[in-house]
């Protein structure tokens, strides 16, 4: 029981660091996105279903907390995506290994990048503001703040499975 | 018959899933403007709110000594402005009941408290400590000593969102004081604002004071907006290109003033339905 309300819970708590706390890390209007770095874990550690299941709540959740008009599900339809591309990489035997290595940060690097993408192709709709600008001053920055944060957890993983 | 269904499904269960969810996102996508959401949403940002207010000591503690430092300054320089605007707003009084020109509808202001940052690429928003209770409404302007910060566009009753002048949805009528030149406000990313639908031949130049102009439906006119950094004009182009620079650093929103005036909505209607 305690060990089934483990994921929600800790999902959850990720959702509010990173509504309350990682604002605060902001460089200029760059953050990084920890639901992303946490629904690709997921996906390398449970597989697509987790881990889109994980990406639609916490991207649902995490639309509705913006509290901005307009884009409610955008969130969700992005980080379902993610979480299943995530899930391709699932391999049960492999999974130390992905996680203690760069290819950890890379494996976000590359989903994040797609997130992105998709997220800037469908919030842009109707504006004069083209995705591509969209995508070199935020989607990339972005991306690359995320990989480097992911390096973090990485780096715990590695000195965990090795003691 | 029913096991062979069942047993696909078992077997394309990802798919499905997937499928499900992203379904369902475009279906929220396309109603998300209904006044239910927006309850939701109302309800949900008051508890964010009083979590992101408990958070908001943490920059406080830090920024006091620099910010008593920066008041004091600002105090003396202000006592001294006051007094010449005082002369001047006489001066205004006694020269618009000599040409017979209406006042302005005056409003006032009620202080609020940054309390949270939502950053989310191209759609920047704060949360502030004042909501319905306070008598805060949606499309209040929202400004700081420095200028002006955006719009409440969402609330609750102890807290409300400002969506930023930094938010690609957020266009401002603006004028540049000195020329008294019209254009459109907006952001699109970056450091800068831009000023556009300025055509080349108008007087715009770098260091010039760009202000809400009285075409705006949103604003009040004559909140400061920025200042001109760069005009460039280019072959074949019937427009400037001009950047300006937010008066307001939005990076260190504390303190911020909503004045209390709603969009006038007899106006908003009128020019719907001339558009349309």
């Amino acid at each position: 029981m305690a060990r089934s309300l483990l994921l929600p819970a800790i999902s959850l708590l990720i959702l509010l660091v990173q509504t309350i706390v990682v604002p605060f890390a902001a460089v200029g209007t760059i953050i990084p996105d920890l639901i992303l770095i946490w629904v690709v874990f997921l996906g390398i550690t449970r597989g697509p279903v987790t881990a889109s299941s994980a990406g639609f709540f916490l991207g649902l959740l995490a639309d509705v907390l913006a509290g901005d008009d307009g884009m409610l599900g955008l969130s969700s339809l992005t980080k379902t995506i993610a979480g299943f591309l995530a899930g391709y990489t699932f391999n049960e035997n492999k999974t130390t290994q992905t996680l203690t290595t760069a290819q950890f940060p890379l494996i976000v690097a590359v989903v994040g990048l797609m997130h992105n993408l998709l997220y800037f192709i469908i919030f842009l709709q109707g504006t004069d503001i083209s995705w591509e600008d969209a995508i070199v001053r935020h989607g990339l920055p972005a991306t690359v703040y995320t990989a480097l944060v992911t390096l973090l957890p990485m780096f715990v993983f590695a000195r965990h499975y090795r003691t | 018959m029913l096991k062979r269904i069942y047993d696909t499904a078992l077997l394309f269960k990802e798919y499905l899933l997937l499928a499900l969810y992203l379904l369902l996102s475009i279906v929220l996508l396309a109603v998300n403007t209904t006044d239910q959401v927006r309850a939701i949403r109302g309800n949900v940002l008051g508890i964010a709110g009083m979590l992101q207010d408990a958070f908001g000591f943490v920059p406080d503690y830090f920024a006091l000594r620099q910010e008593n430092r920066v008041l004091r300054e600002q105090n003396l320089t202000l006592s001294d402005e006051v007094n010449r605007l005082r002369e001047a707003a006489l001066e205004n009084v006694r020269l618009r009941q000599l040409v017979g020109m209406r006042d302005r509808p005056a409003f006032g202001y009620i202080s609020a408290q940054v309390v949270g940052t939502q950053v989310q690429a191209l759609r920047n928003s704060v949360t502030i400590n004042v909501g319905t209770d306070q008598g805060i409404k949606t499309g209040m302007p929202v400004v700081t000593d420095h200028g002006l910060v955006g719009r409440v566009v969402s609330t609750s009753s102890r807290y409300a969102i400002v969506q930023l002048l930094l938010h690609k949805d957020l266009r401002v009528s603006g004028r540049v004081q000195r020329s008294r030149v019209n254009g459109i406000v907006r952001w699109s990313g970056g450091d800068a604002l831009h000023f556009s639908h300025i055509p080349k031949t108008l007087d715009v130049k770098t260091g010039d004071v760009v202000v809400t102009s009285e075409f705006s439906s949103l604003f009040p006119a004559g909140i400061r907006i920025g200042i001109v950094t760069a005009t460039r004009q280019h072959a074949g182009e019937l427009f400037q290109e001009i950047a300006v620079a937010p008066s307001v650093d939005f990076s260190r929103l504390e303190e911020v003033f909503v004045a209390t005036v709603v969009p006038d909505s007899n106006r908003i209607a009128l020019e719907r339905r001339v558009k349309e």
